[in-house]
């Protein structure tokens, strides 16, 4: 079994021997949004790779920053683009926010704003824990008339920020009211990607945006469950009991997905198909470097031909 | 922690005499000292060269807020400087007891708005008569706000719609400082502006002949994310500026972030990056860093910004007026941007409680922004008022 170092300090290698690669883990971790499809629009060469990893005995999960849907959600969207995979594989930043919660045993007679969308609000039902907020509060408008006055739950004991399409100032003064007056309220973050592919065609302001705007007016910085954080690396290496020297974690953005391999001990392979470019790999200014680049996942799919029992570690 | 002391010290450098008076603090009738020195080439450096050698010997630092130059036209090359003297390693702002000898030692004041003048539309106590008094004293008068939903002309007709007297050439808004500084850089005219923010910014642009698009107009534009959206946006965006948007959504989030990321050189201006404000005198609200902070979050890059604690807008001002900022005081409500304005300046701070800065908060171990003087609220200063001579 080869050992992988922590940190790549020398520059990424394109990946030239999969089939190497494969053998030398028997878990791949997979971002979705730029790796296994774009906004709807499945990747190329996708479905076969999955089934062939799937040949080969490996076990494949799937971990994304995305909060707008639930695991249940993301299963519902696996299956309608034709990919066999379970809720149980399958770790949304929208669950990690309802895990972390649970891990610190938030109390019961307490209430999480919500600034994002359903995924989080189905993940924290499911989790049993009450919530306000959510696309609901999507319509609402401010008025900001004399002697004008925002009410606020005092109950509310944590906010939980992701991507928001609906997002409006009432919820960013209902979170920074919470935040700001609620004694030992919780600034918590799903993720702080900065852009993302929600649709196929263009990137799209992410996550970070959102919670850029709540650290603006709280001054505070969030716990961040989602990629880079080891949050739910920890919570899938306990879950299947695996060593994380065992994991290629494959994504397409250096800051989350890479350094959250990294950041583990795992093998790291940045795909070209989301939003990282070469040019952007290969920049000086660029200081994370995944052991192997390729164009898209496919690229694997050269292994399926190789004879299996390669032993020969890792450079 | 720094003793309290008493001493007088006559210093002698360079041909520079200089009488120093100090007190224990809290006997301090006059805590703002006017020394006086006679040279024929006398220099900043030199005299307060002394000044921190003859304390260098009793374990204390003096904060020498002033900066000061020779007067040019002073045809005997006198130098007047004004030296606070205090406590400074574990020491808090004084609460300000000698009104007079403060407003004596300035020309100019520059104050704050929200949480000064007014919280909201209401305008706090004793504003009125405070503002003519100092007028009557021939203080000139500044306005500078970081409030940036309405233009220096809308901000005119607020101060007369509450009974004050107080013209659009006195007032500097945020707005305005976005329209100025992108005129100070000559913003090419075949480019345009993407705003995230309200009607002053849009009036300040057009005011200034700078092109513009956004605004309140794209707060009811939704963004549904359906399968083969694509935003397009204008390719001669230039710069684009962030301010307070009570009317902030998606649209607007992510024009800005594709003009950033994608027009290339396009400029990422922020009118402030105050975190609460009292938009209402009932609480504080969500200010303008929440925008910015948005915009920072889906760019990576940091924006310039021309409202406080910038000095910009100071020197702005200064410039206007010929005006030394050694000759303004600043007053404020909030630390992080008013005082550090004055300061960075090199002006005279006094903070005001009256808005978003409490005592607590002021004393803090955690804040490290002292003003010179805090009160509060601005009517404390017409104690000098009763006072029939100057100190």
């Amino acid at each position: 079994m080869a050992q992988f170092r922590s940190e790549a300090t020398a520059s990424a290698s394109l990946l030239t021997n999969p089939a190497k690669l494969i053998d030398s883990v028997e878990t791949f971790l997979f971002d979705c949004d730029g790796v296994i499809w774009r906004g709807d629009v499945l990747i190329d060469g996708v479905p076969e790779t999955v089934e062939m990893l799937r040949s080969k005995g490996k076990r494949l999960i799937f971990v994304t920053n995305n909060s707008t849907k639930s695991r249940k959600q993301y299963g519902k969207k696996f299956e309608m683009l034709g990919l066999d995979v379970t809720e149980e594989e399958i770790f949304s930043s929208s669950f990690a926010a309802a895990a972390y919660l649970m891990s610190i045993n938030f109390p019961s007679h307490k209430k999480v704003y919500v600034v994002g969308e359903s995924g989080i609000q189905l993940e924290l039902k499911q989790a049993g824990i009450n919530y306000l907020g959510g696309p609901e509060d999507g319509d609402k408008r401010i008025d900001l008339s004399p002697g004008q006055l925002m009410q606020h739950d005092p109950d509310v004991a944590a906010v939980v920020v992701g991507f928001d399409r609906y997002i409006n100032y009432y919820k960013l003064q209902y979170a920074t009211l919470c935040i700001r007056e609620n004694p030992g309220c919780m600034f918590i973050a799903t993720n702080c990607d900065s852009v993302a592919h929600f649709t196929e065609c263009q990137e799209w302001a992410g996550g970070g945006c959102m919670v850029g705007a709540i650290k603006g007016s709280t001054q505070r910085e969030p716990l961040v469950v989602g990629k880079p954080s080891t949050f739910m690396m920890d919570h899938v290496t306990s879950k299947f009991n695996i060593k994380t020297s065992q994991i290629c974690m494959v994504g397409d953005r250096l800051d989350t997905d890479i350094l959250f391999g990294q950041n583990e001990g795992c093998a790291t392979l940045l795909v070209l198909s989301g939003v990282t470019t070469l040019e952007t790999l290969q920049s000086a200014d660029n200081k994370i470097q995944p052991h192997y680049y390729t164009p898209t996942i496919s690229e694997l799919l050269a292994a399926k031909d190789l004879a299996n029992g390669l032993h020969s570690s890792l450079l | 922690m720094c003793p309290s002391l008493a001493f007088v010290a006559i210093v002698e450098k360079n041909s520079v005499t200089i009488a120093i008076c100090v007190a224990p603090i809290r006997t301090l009738t006059s805590p703002l000292l006017r020394l006086s020195a006679a040279s024929p080439c006398g220099t900043k450096s030199t005299v307060f060269g002394c000044l921190l050698r003859s304390f260098e010997n009793r374990e204390l630092s003096v904060r020498l807020r002033s900066s000061s130059s020779l007067d040019a036209r002073n045809s005997r090359g006198r130098m007047n400087c004004c030296a606070q003297v205090g406590a400074e390693a574990g020491g808090s702002a004084p609460f300000l007891t000698d009104h007079t000898t403060l407003i004596d030692s300035v020309e100019t004041f520059i104050f704050d708005c929200d949480g000064v003048i007014w919280k909201g539309d209401s305008l706090i106590d004793g504003v009125p008569e405070t503002l003519d008094m100092l007028r009557s004293m021939g203080k000139r008068l500044v306005f500078v706000t970081n409030n940036s939903t309405k233009s220096r002309k809308q901000y005119g007709k607020k101060f007369e719609s509450l009974g004050l007297s107080v013209s659009a050439e006195e007032i500097f808004a945020s707005s305005f400082a976005a329209a100025a500084y992108l005129k100070s850089m000559k913003f090419p005219t075949d480019k345009k502006v993407y705003i995230i923010g309200e009607a002053g910014i849009q009036l300040e642009l057009k005011q200034a002949g700078i092109n513009y698009i956004g605004g309140p107009e794209d707060g009811d534009k939704r963004i549904d994310l359906t399968p083969g959206q694509l935003m397009e946006h204008d390719h001669d965006v230039g710069a684009v500026v962030v301010g307070f948007d009570r009317y902030l959504n998606y649209y607007k989030l992510q024009y800005a972030t594709l003009c950033i990321r994608e027009n290339p050189g396009c400029m990422f201006i922020a009118t402030n990056c105050d975190a609460v404000i009292h938009l209402t005198d009932a609480q504080e609200w969500a200010g303008g860093g929440s925008m910015v902070g948005a915009i920072k979050g889906s760019t990576k890059k940091e924006p310039l910004v021309v409202g406080k604690p910038s000095t910009f807008m100071m020197d702005c001002l200064a410039s206007e007026f010929n005006i030394k900022t050694s000759q303004i005081c600043m007053v404020g409500d909030r630390l992080d941007t008013d005082i550090l304005f004055g300061q960075n300046g090199g002006c005279a701070t006094l903070l005001v409680l009256s808005g978003v800065t409490t005592l607590e908060t002021l004393q803090s171990s955690e804040n490290k922004i002292q003003p010179d003087f805090y009160t509060n609220k601005i009517s404390d200063l017409l104690a000098a008022k009763k006072v029939t001579t100057n100190a």
